[in-house]
Formats: structure tokens, C-alpha cells, sequence
């Protein structure tokens, strides 16, 4: 009993326990993905508030070269004057409506550096049709227009904005590239001296190649290191981009303390359910403890009533042989003193079997015996009071052989099924008794022409302390432990108690191993 | 009698033509022509030199404000003494400036720091304080500190300050753009808005073609400090030349006459269309000259005619009456056949412009050779040009041609490996010094 009731206890702590440390993990892991997430996200915005920033001054740029698209005139003179006096500028180019090259003119006198930008700008000239398009199928391609174009030569981007007029012309500025740089670099923020900086991470500007243009923000990443988030920027610098580098998981803070409360509550459920199964297990011991006091103050006293009784017996018959047994009033009223004492000590025979049934000490011990002999002197000891109820015995004695059998077993379990016939089934005429050998056992039936038993609950009988709840036990006193004791018995001399189908009435069929 | 009259007429001619000067407000402009009297009937080679001259400031309260951003190098290659005599030079530096100076201090390592953002020389205390708390770091992100200089002066950048971004390093550029090219380009790009770059290397371990480039780019300064203990000197000389700055924004037009190519332009970064050459310059102190060296051809001519060169438009902002200023003078040549006459009236000063120029050319295509291995025809070279050196310092009588001469013989006998490394970095400053 306490094994399992440790077990069940363990159970009760474990399985919510378990249920717990899982939901919990499941719980933490997603909390830990939308945590991610989130800082992922967050680190996105930064860059693209980041990008936000470059992107002014690209626009900044673009307003001031287009208010210069304005004012530019063919004549090479005033051009080369303007590419002089703007920082931001390393060029001027001016297409003709039919896509030729106004300036720098190939066959006029060039300078150095119109001849540098005529052999790094070949590309722009195949290119030169998307000056030309439409700027969109609603609009005609006579509509001025503008927009970026870049293309890869030499070490690196180099980039024009460009302008087309209503006419058709086409003016290109090619940007100084590192001036450009130098103007982003301007417009982003330094970095601190004591600066730890965001959080610990590094926000750098990658070129084409993947290198630094410019960084800030207190970490080093290694060499090889990947970037935990990054965003390519929009034309014209999409082939740049912006990327943060950070130490360590970013998460991995967040998750030490996850994974740190997760671990506390489960100990507190833990340290909880415990106290509960504990609880539990004191109460449920202590109920223990008291049934088996109970039960062995009943075997107690059983014990203690057991010797007086078989006095009250024996001197009951010996005043029935005695003189006064004559009188016929004093005779009957030994008669039932004499029954009343059996019954008595059956039932007391009963709890005391079934006390050391419960003590798992319930024994049985074969001696030398005749069944018949014995079936008989339990069923003269009943004549009596069945007679008084109405119910005729009738032995068919077939088992005469001496055999290894126990009578007090024997002599109890017919005793159960006999009072039982005289409990449940008064007035029932005729009980028949039968007993017969079958190879090294012995069968005894017990028959009797009372109410019967419902089929659902030929099994029932058998358990300790039930009585059916019918019509059949309305009114009758009983232990309700009768049938389960003589089953007991029987299974431990080697046979078996069950209930035969029959009707009307009941028959119990006995079998027990006897050996000759 | 007909050679009497030729002679005479030669002798006023080039009187007249000889050379112009004209002075207005803080600059004097000088536009002289090598051979103011040529051979004639010969197609020959002549220099023309636009020189500017600043005229010192008489009050001192009539300076110009300066407007500088320090950007000091703290990677940790500048660790120890270097670090600490920069730091102690930027702050000696700093304390010659007047109330109403505007200077800005970025340090940079593998990450760039605005450590005091351009602001007033008020309050010394602070910007001392900040510039002492400088540590040591990483790399170098020189082209982010510069960037960051540059838009630190930009927040004040006026015609009628002196704006300048000045450069300490001690290592090689290894964040960002590192090429020479892209400082060069950076450099050409400031000096349009009007700020020029000194750059200062110190110790062996810059890079001396960076340095130079973006100075050279910019029209600022190119200076190599072998020792920690020479930067306050070399802090205090620029600064006290920044504080005498009377002109800003130089820009030289030359218009070359018809017939006249105009060959070349020596050291500066000059746009050369056509007939029209220009140039800028970013600034002059008192008393500094600078000049523009251009190679031009002139076709022959008859004896006794004479012809126009060029004319010179030069516009500078007067940082001293705030406000621009237009000069403008001319040259001409005229022609004789006598090889004494022509050789006789050249002018001497145009004629040391030029030795300069063409030893400086001679002295880069040495260190080019010596870069490629070939130290024997560096060293031929090198002692080719001393002695083309001291030859026309005797024939000029010019001290300083005699001490570029010295120097280009200290060239020749330092091209061992052991010696080069220092030696490169000392021939990249004098050639600055002698193209600027």
C-alpha cells in the first residue's frame, strides 16, 4: 500500500511539474524568438533612421544641382567655371536632344581632367538611353526629368545626377566620390571618447567591396565577422550598405534572465507541490495508522471475546443434556443461547480471518479429516435454526475418503454459505447440499431455492463489505465480509468460491485441492 | 644706327613690358616672363610666372579671424611621448589664438571623435581639458577624421576667416578611402569651398604620397616632424602664419594671347583649356609669396616686333578690409636676335621659379625610380640634379637654389634601405617646399 501511494504522490508532484517545464520552455522559446525579433527590428529602424540621414543630404544635393541645371549654358567657359567653384562637383556633361556629347566636345581643346572623365565615362555613353525614357507611360518623353545613374569604374561607384529639359537636353554632374563620402561621413555622428556607444555595437558604412567607408559606435568586430543586421541602400548608393555589428548575442542578457525566472517559478511550483504531496501523504498515512488500529483493536478484542463465548457455548449444551434440558420452554431457550453462540463465533471467526487476511497472515493448515464428516457437523449445528426458517436440509454426502484438508477452513467457508441461506433466503423450502470428489480435489455445492442472484452481481458478492442494495439484504444484519473470507479461504486451500448459474435460487460451488 | 634704334627701342619695350606690378590692398601682383627678350624667328620654350605677394598686416587687431579644426591622430601607434607633445602643441597651438578664433578639435583611431566641436577660443579651459583627456586607441580612420575637420570648419567657413583643417598622423591610412587619389580628391574638393589641409606626419610609419597629395590638392601644407619634440615649434609656425593670413581665395586667370600654348603649369593642379589657365590658390600670409609657374611656347618673331603672352586676372577676398579684390597685369616679350641680349635681360627670379619647378620634377621622378628598386639611376639622377642645382645657383646667385642643391646631394647618399624610409619622408616636405 505505501509504495504505491508514494508513487501516486511522486506522480501528482512530477507530471504537473513536467507539464510545467514544458509549457514553460515553449513559452520562453517564443518569448526569446519575439524578443529577437523585436530588437531585430529595432535594429532596422536604427539603420534606416540611419539612412534616412544619408538620404538628405543625396537630396539636399539633388535640389542644389538641379537649381544649377538651370542656370548652365553650353558655352564650356562658364561650365568649367561652375565645376571649379562647386565642392561637391568633379564634372559637367551636356547631351543634345539626339544624344550627342555637347560637352566636353571630343574635338574642341580639353583639359586634363575632361579628358580623364571622357575615358572613365564610356559606360555613360552606351548607357545614355536612360537620360531619354519617359519618365513614366503617363508622361511624354519631352517632359523634363531627373534622376541618378551610376556606374562601376577603375577603383570604385562614380555617380551622375542627371537633368533633362522640356527641350531634350541633358545635363550630367558627375559627383566628386569622395567628397560625397566625406559629406555622408560629415552628416553621421562621431563617436564618443568614453563612448561605449549603442548599446556596445557598431554601425558601419560598407562600400561595394564589403569595406568600411566609415564607422561608429564603441565595438570591434572581428575580421570575419557577419553583421547582425544590415539594409542596402537606395539608389543611388544601392550598391552600398549599412550594417551593425554588436558583441555577443543581443538576446543573450534578455535570455539569462528568461531562462533564470522561468528556472525560479518552477522551483517554487515544485517546492509547492511537494508540500501539497507531503500534506497529503501525512493525512493519508495517519488514516492508515488509524485503520490499522481499528483493526487490530477489533482483532483485539475478537481475540478476548472469542474464549468466553466457547465457554457460554460449551455450558449452554451441557445444560441441555443436563437435567433442566427436559423442560421443554428451558430447552428451546438453550437451543437458541447454543445457535446464537455458533453465529456468534462464526462472525467472530470471520473478522478475526479477515483481520489477518488484511495482515496478509490469513493461513491455511491441511491435516487428516473426512469433508463429509466435516460439512455434516456444521450442517447439524445449522439444522436448527434453518428449521426455525423454513428451509429443509438435504446433504448428498459423496466425499468420504480421508483426505489433506483444513476443517476449520472448510468447516467456516460452509458455515459463511449456510448462514447466508439462512440470512438471505428464509422460507425457501428445500437447500441441497452436494459433495463429491474429482480427482485430488473435493467440490462441494451449496444450493438453495431462495431469491437468487442478479447476474451483474455474481462478482460483487465476493468483495469485502458489499451487500447488494436490494430487497434481497433490506432488513439483515450483516458484516458483509462472509463471502469474501470463505472465498479467501478457499483460494488458499488450492481451489475456488464462485457462484454456478442457476434458478431459482443461488448455488455456490466449493472446490478445494485435497489431497489423499 | 639702325641697331642703336633697335637696341633703344628693345631697352623701353622691355621696360614697359618687363614686369607689371600692382598693388592694391593686401596683395601685390607681379607677372614676369623668363626671357622678356626672345630670340627671334624661333619657336621657343618660356615661363611666365604670376607672383602674389602678401602685404604684412601693420595692426594686429586687423587680422583675420582663423577658423581651424585640429584633427589629431590617437591610434595607438601615437601612444606615449607622441600623443603627449601633440597634445601639448595643440594646446600651445591653441593658445596664441585670440577670443574671436574659431577652432574645432577631432581625434581619430579606428573611430572618429568631434572632441570639441567648432566653437570660440573663449574658453580655454575646456577645450585644454578635453584635449588632455585624449588616449590612445586603434587604427586609423584618417579620411572619416578629415571628413569630420572639414565639416567642423564648415560650420563657420567664411571668405573673411582663414579656414583650415590640420592634420597630425603617424600611421598609415587603414579605415575608409586610403588612397592617395581619394585624399587628393578630397583635397581638390575643399579647396573649392576655400579650406586647405596641412598635413603633418610624424615619425616614419605615415604614409608621405597620402600626406602630400592632399595637401599639395588642398594648397596647404606639407610638414615632417622625425620627433614628437619638434611639434610644438611646427604647431606654433602654422599657426602663427594662419594668423597672418591676408587673402583668401585666390583665384588666377591667365589668359594666354593668340599664338601663345600654354605648355603646362608646374605643382599646381590647374584647369588648361584652350587658351585659358586656371588656378587656385587658397591662401597668403604677410609677407609670404606664393607663385604660378606656367610653361608656355611662343612662335617667332621678327626682330625688333614684340607680342603679348598673356594677361592675368587674379580675385582674391581681402581678408583684412573684407571683401574681393580684382587685379589684373600682363605680359609681353619682344624679339631680337642677339643671343647675349636675351640671355642678359632674362629674369632672374622668373629663371629660379623655373630651376625650382624642374628640380622638384627631376626630384620626384628620382624617388619614383627609387621606389621601383633602380637606386643607381635614382642616385645618377639626384646628383645630376645637385649639381643642376648649385650651377644655376651660382649663375643666379641664389642662396636657396644652392640649399635645395645641398639637399638633393643628401638625397643621393641616403637611397639605402636603412636610410630611405626617413629620407622619402624628408624629400616629399622639400619638394613641397620648393614647388609651393
Amino acid at each position: 500500500m505505501k509504495p504505491r501511494l508514494a508513487i501516486i504522490l511522486l506522480l501528482i508532484v512530477l507530471i504537473p511539474l513536467g507539464l510545467m517545464v514544458w509549457l514553460g520552455f515553449r513559452v520562453a522559446r517564443g518569448e526569446l524568438a519575439t524578443v529577437k525579433e523585436s530588437i531585430r527590428k529595432l535594429h532596422i529602424e536604427k539603420l534606416q533612421d540611419v539612412e534616412g540621414n544619408i538620404r538628405k543630404v543625396i537630396q539636399r544635393r539633388e535640389r542644389e544641382l538641379l537649381e544649377l541645371a538651370g542656370s548652365v549654358k553650353e558655352d564650356p567657359y562658364s561650365i568649367r567655371k561652375l565645376v571649379r567653384s562647386q565642392p561637391a562637383l568633379r564634372q559637367v556633361f551636356v547631351l543634345a536632344k539626339d544624344g550627342k556629347l555637347v560637352h566636353p566636345a571630343v574635338q574642341s581643346q580639353l583639359s586634363r581632367q575632361e579628358e580623364e572623365f571622357l575615358a572613365r565615362a564610356g559606360q555613360v555613353w552606351k548607357d545614355q538611353a536612360v537620360f531619354f525614357r519617359p519618365s513614366s507611360e503617363t508622361r511624354p518623353s519631352t517632359a523634363a526629368d531627373s534622376g541618378w545613374y551610376s556606374w562601376y569604374w577603375g577603383s570604385g561607384s562614380h555617380f551622375v545626377f542627371w537633368h533633362r529639359t522640356a527641350a531634350g537636353r541633358v545635363t550630367g554632374f558627375e559627383l566628386d566620390r569622395f567628397r560625397l563620402v566625406a559629406d555622408i561621413i560629415a552628416e553621421l555622428p562621431d563617436t564618443g571618447l568614453s563612448d561605449s556607444a549603442p548599446e556596445g555595437g557598431l554601425l558601419s558604412l560598407l562600400d561595394a567591396r564589403g569595406e568600411s567607408l566609415y564607422g561608429w559606435g564603441g565595438y570591434n568586430p572581428g575580421a570575419q565577422e557577419q553583421p547582425l543586421v544590415s539594409l542596402t541602400l537606395k539608389s543611388p548608393l544601392s550598391s552600398w550598405r549599412l550594417a551593425y555589428f554588436r558583441s555577443g548575442e543581443p538576446t543573450a542578457a534578455f535570455g539569462t534572465g528568461l531562462w533564470f525566472n522561468l528556472v525560479a517559478v518552477l522551483l517554487l511550483a515544485a517546492i509547492a507541490l511537494s508540500v501539497l504531496a507531503a500534506y497529503f501523504f501525512r493525512e493519508s498515512s495517519r488514516e492508515l495508522r488509524e485503520a490499522g488500529q481499528r483493526v487490530s483493536f477489533v482483532n483485539h478484542v475478537s481475540h478476548e471475546l472469542k474464549t468466553p463465548l466457547t465457554n457460554i457455548r460449551m455450558y449452554a449444551e451441557l445444560l441441555q443434556e443436563s437435567a433442566i434440558g427436559d423442560d421443554p420452554k428451558a430447552s428451546r431457550y438453550l437451543e437458541v443461547v447454543v445457535t446464537e453462540s455458533v453465529r456468534l463465533s462464526r462472525l467472530i471467526n470471520n473478522v478475526l480471518s479477515f483481520a489477518r487476511h488484511q495482515r496478509k497472515a490469513l493461513k491455511v493448515r491441511k491435516t487428516d479429516g473426512v469433508v463429509d464428516e466435516i460439512v455434516a457437523a456444521v450442517l447439524e449445528s445449522f439444522t436448527p435454526s434453518l428449521d426455525s426458517r423454513g428451509i429443509q436440509a438435504r446433504f448428498q454426502a459423496g466425499a468420504p475418503g480421508r483426505v489433506q484438508v483444513d476443517p476449520d477452513a472448510l468447516g467456516q467457508i460452509v458455515g459463511n454459505l449456510l448462514g447466508n441461506v439462512e440470512k438471505y433466503a428464509p422460507g425457501s423450502g428445500e437447500l441441497h447440499i452436494e459433495s463429491r470428489r474429482e480427482g485430488q480435489t473435493t467440490v462441494v455445492l451449496v444450493t438453495d431455492n431462495g431469491p437468487g442472484i442478479e447476474p451483474a452481481e455474481r462478482e460483487n458478492v465476493f468483495q469485502p463489505f458489499v451487500r447488494l442494495s436490494s430487497e434481497v439484504s433490506d432488513g439483515v444484519a450483516g458484516t458483509g465480509i462472509g463471502l469474501s473470507i470463505a472465498r479467501e479461504l478457499a483460494r488458499l486451500h488450492g481451489g475456488d468460491l464462485t457462484l454456478e448459474e442457476s434458478r431459482p435460487g443461488s448455488t455456490f460451488k466449493l472446490t478445494l485441492s485435497t489431497p489423499e | 644706327m639702325k641697331s642703336l634704334v633697335s637696341r633703344m627701342t628693345l631697352i623701353a619695350g622691355a621696360c614697359a613690358l618687363l614686369a607689371c606690378s600692382v598693388k592694391a590692398g593686401q596683395v601685390d601682383l607681379k607677372v614676369a616672363v623668363s626671357h622678356p627678350v626672345m630670340l627671334a624667328d624661333q619657336k621657343q620654350t618660356a615661363y611666365l610666372r604670376i607672383g602674389l605677394t602678401g602685404l604684412p598686416v601693420v595692426e594686429a587687431t586687423q587680422r583675420a579671424p582663423v577658423n581651424v579644426a585640429i584633427v589629431l591622430d590617437r591610434s595607438g601607434s601615437m601612444s606615449g611621448r607622441k600623443l603627449s607633445e601633440a597634445k601639448q602643441a595643440a594646446i600651445l597651438a591653441i593658445g596664441q589664438l585670440g577670443a574671436d578664433d574659431i577652432v574645432s578639435v577631432v581625434t581619430y583611431d579606428n573611430r572618429v571623435n568631434v572632441l570639441v566641436p567648432a566653437t570660440k577660443v573663449s574658453d580655454r579651459h575646456t577645450i585644454n581639458a578635453a584635449i588632455r583627456r585624449i588616449r590612445s586607441g586603434g587604427s586609423t580612420a584618417l579620411f572619416a577624421g578629415v571628413s569630420k575637420g572639414a565639416s567642423e570648419v564648415r560650420k563657420f567657413l567664411s571668405s573673411d576667416r582663414a579656414n583650415r583643417v590640420i592634420l597630425l598622423s603617424d600611421g598609415l591610412a587603414n579605415v575608409g578611402p586610403s588612397s592617395p587619389e581619394a585624399l587628393a580628391s578630397l583635397g581638390t574638393s575643399l579647396i573649392k569651398e576655400g579650406i586647405s589641409v596641412t598635413t603633418i606626419g610624424l615619425g616614419l610609419g605615415y604614409n608621405e604620397d597620402l600626406m602630400y597629395r592632399l595637401a599639395s590638392a588642398s594648397d596647404g601644407k606639407h610638414v615632417f616632424v622625425e620627433h614628437p619634440s619638434q611639434l610644438a615649434s611646427i604647431f606654433k609656425r602654422e599657426f602663427g602664419d594662419l594668423l597672418s593670413v591676408v587673402a583668401n581665395e585666390i583665384l588666377v586667370e591667365i589668359s594666354c594671347a593668340e599664338g601663345i600654348r600654354p605648355v603646362r603649369v608646374f605643382a599646381r593642379d590647374a584647369d588648361i583649356t584652350g587658351q585659358r589657365v586656371t588656378t587656385k590658390l587658397s591662401q597668403l600670409y604677410g609677407r609670404q609669396e606664393k607663385y604660378v609657374l606656367m610653361e608656355v611656347e611662343v612662335p617667332g618673331m621678327p626682330e625688333g616686333k614684340s607680342r603679348p603672352i598673356a594677361d592675368v586676372n587674379v580675385n582674391y577676398n581681402n581678408v583684412v578690409t573684407k571683401g574681393s579684390v580684382s587685379l589684373s597685369g600682363s605680359a609681353k616679350v619682344a624679339f631680337s636676335r642677339s643671343s647675349h641680349a636675351v640671355s642678359k635681360r632674362a629674369n632672374t627670379k622668373v629663371m629660379v621659379s623655373a630651376v625650382e619647378q624642374v628640380a622638384v620634377d627631376n626630384n620626384i621622378r628620382a624617388m619614383r625610380l627609387r621606389d621601383q628598386g633602380k637606386v643607381a639611376e635614382a642616385r645618377k639622377l639626384l646628383l645630376s640634379n645637385e649639381k643642376y642645382l648649385n650651377d644655376n645657383a651660382a649663375r643666379y646667385k641664389n642662396e636657396k637654389l644652392r640649399t635645395w642643391g645641398a639637399e638633393s646631394g643628401k638625397d643621393a647618399d641616403n637611397l639605402s634601405p636603412e636610410k630611405w624610409k626617413s629620407r622619402r619622408k624628408q624629400m616629399r616636405e622639400i619638394q613641397f617646399d620648393m614647388a609651393y
